[in-house]
């Protein structure tokens, strides 16, 4: 999902995947954007499983990260950490507000990738997980897509949840493991069906 | 369908193994199936997501790029950092420490004018309730002055406690001396002021005419001026109330070689007084009423002479409760005032500018401690408060995540 990024700066290459420059600048910024938008997009939409919240969110996440350029802490990990950190409260604040229960509009991807050619297999693997997925507890799913999408080390994981790193990693394990339950789960299901 | 792996069991808590290994499968140094089968599920679940519209895209893009142009804009036209607006935290900050200054200002002031001026405090006369006790204060080590030794002998006859100088009065706020409820005291001081020896008369002349200001008079006064050489002693009667002023007002005269004051309580001596007068007063009536009665010419005689000797005795003790009640409302200053050559210099360049500086800085401590006690508190009060609220704010928000 993430998307290359062209600028061949390698400051700004650094900046985001590393460490702080200091404030972002507006190169920076943009390159963060085409770095990390797309995945910052599949986080929230996964999460709140409704498209124009997402994007609401999207928006705002990147709105706060302009406005707290100027607070930027190289302790706090790197731009995308911070970022994904900044949309994961944005999300939660739309969910409060919205009470909204999410939903997985995941029809359109499944369609997509027979028509891509993509074998049956990949497909029900596929189906297979988005149902162990869906059959998560909220604030399990939410560690899992935090993880995935984001792709946050432990520590990072960590500071973007607000608990600690062995906290964060007993939590991620215990997402991983009802979500390989859940595959095995739908996988014993096909068979007996 | 393929099985995911999942190394460790899936029950047993994780170690730093299996999350290292978790960690280098995503990041694609890991090896091996469980971390190919770790990479498969992660491209799974980035799979299920929605791709961006591609107008939101755009959209969100061309704002991203107008911020960075106004941000760029600001950066070319940034003023230098103590010419920028300061923050809403750091104004909010400032107003806080300005308030508190302002606080600590008021209270310092109203300190002063209740107690009267700094400079007076060292030498303040620690009143104790108890009748008939004098306390003496004296000031830069100087000798004990007449005044006070005078005062002390007077305090001694009056009501035989313990006394070491004194003048008494009433407690004035102005002088910095509390007097308890129904006490009668009576103060004096004595002050020592420096003068170049040309300036020993002008400074015993202004020494009289702010007597006179004050409501006071001189008592007596003798000044001697020589041949590089001068002393002025004068004695002032001053009303009570105004002594700590007068005191001020005289160590502006001229630097101040030593001061003291003393106060001794009289009001046993007061009060004696005042029943002595009462005493032969009602006698008066009594007699008066007699001789109403009287009816012999022997009668009339005898109450006659008695109301004689009585009016002598009224006139006693009248003039004897004046007189205590003038201890009372006057105090006794002894002014001396000594000539020395090198006492315009220094009075004014070193001695005086060390005890002004010494001054300033006291009282600047002394706001600077006021404002912080104001602020400290205040500062933990509200960090305690923001911390409170944001752990709410937290708490709520992570509660969506479980209310699922």
């Amino acid at each position: 999902m993430s998307r290359p990024v062209s600028s061949s700066d390698e400051h700004v290459q650094r900046a985001i995947t590393q460490a702080w420059p200091g404030a972002l600048d507006a190169e920076t910024f943009d390159a963060l954007f085409r770095e990390c938008g797309a995945d910052v997009h599949a986080y929230v939409v996964s999460l709140l499983g409704d498209r124009t919240a997402a994007e609401d969110v999207m928006a705002l996440a990147f709105e706060r990260l302009y406005r707290s350029r100027a607070r930027l802490d190289q302790r706090r990990g790197t731009p995308r950490a911070w970022l994904f950190a900044i949309a994961r409260n944005a999300a939660l604040d739309e969910l409060r507000r919205r009470r909204r229960q999410p939903r997985y509009e995941l029809e359109d991807e499944l369609t997509a990738d027979r028509d891509c050619g993509e074998g049956l297999e990949h497909v029900e693997r596929r189906a297979t997980v988005r149902d162990a997925l869906a059959a998560l507890p909220l604030r399990e799913r939410e560690v899992v897509l935090l993880k995935f999408h984001g792709q946050l080390s432990n520590s990072e994981l960590a500071r973007a949840l607000g608990i600690s790193e062995s906290n964060a990693g007993t939590r991620l394990h215990r997402a991983l493991a009802r979500l390989h339950e859940g595959c095995l789960q739908a996988e014993r299901q096909e068979e007996i069906a | 369908m393929k099985v995911i792996p999942f190394p460790g069991g899936s029950s047993a808590p994780p170690d730093d193994a299996w999350l290292a290994e978790l960690e280098a499968a995503l990041n694609g140094d890991g090896e091996g199936v469980v971390a190919d089968s770790w990479r498969e599920l992660r491209r799974d679940v980035r799979a299920l997501a929605q791709p961006m519209d591609p107008e939101f895209e755009r959209q969100l893009r061309a704002r991203i790029a107008e911020h960075g142009a106004r941000s760029a804009h600001k950066q070319s036209h940034r003023r230098s950092g103590w010419l920028r607006p300061p923050s809403r935290l750091g104004a909010a900050a400032g107003i806080a420490a300005v308030g508190a200054v302002i606080v600590a200002v008021v209270i310092v002031s109203h300190w002063r004018v209740a107690m009267g001026p700094i400079e007076a405090l060292p030498h303040q006369p620690a009143v104790s309730p108890n009748a008939g006790r004098a306390e003496s204060f004296d000031h830069l080590g100087a000798s004990a002055p007449r005044g006070a030794i005078r005062a002390a002998k007077g305090a001694a006859a009056e009501s035989g406690a313990s006394a070491s100088a004194g003048v008494a009065s009433n407690a004035p706020a102005s002088s910095g001396v509390t007097t308890p409820p129904g006490r009668v005291q009576q103060l004096a001081a004595s002050i020592t002021l420096a003068a170049t020896p040309n300036d020993v008369q002008e400074t015993a002349d202004r020494v009289s005419r702010l007597a006179v200001s004050d409501g006071g008079f001189v008592q007596s006064s003798h000044v001697n001026v020589g041949q590089g050489t001068g002393e002025a002693n004068l004695d002032l009667s001053l009303p009570s109330a105004k002594l700590g002023v007068a005191l001020v007002s005289l160590g502006q005269l001229a630097p101040v070689r030593a001061e003291s004051q003393s106060l001794q309580d009289i009001t046993n001596t007061y009060d004696a007084a005042r029943q002595r007068l009462a005493d032969v007063t009602a006698e008066r009536q009594a007699l008066l009423h007699a001789l109403a009665r009287a009816s012999t010419e022997g009668q009339i005689d005898s109450l006659r002479e008695r109301l004689s000797q009585n009016r002598g005795a009224i006139a006693r003790a009248k003039s004897a409760f004046q007189t205590v009640s003038q201890h009372a409302s006057t105090a006794e200053v002894e002014v001396t005032v000594l000539g020395d050559a090198h006492a315009g210099s220094e009075g004014l360049t070193l001695h005086r500018g060390f005890h002004d500086a010494v001054r300033v800085l006291v009282v600047t401590l002394v706001i600077l401690l006021i404002a912080a006690a104001i602020l400290v508190p205040l500062t933990l009060l509200i960090v305690a408060l923001a911390i409170a609220a944001r752990a709410l704010r937290r708490y709520r928000c992570e509660r969506v995540l479980d209310a699922r």
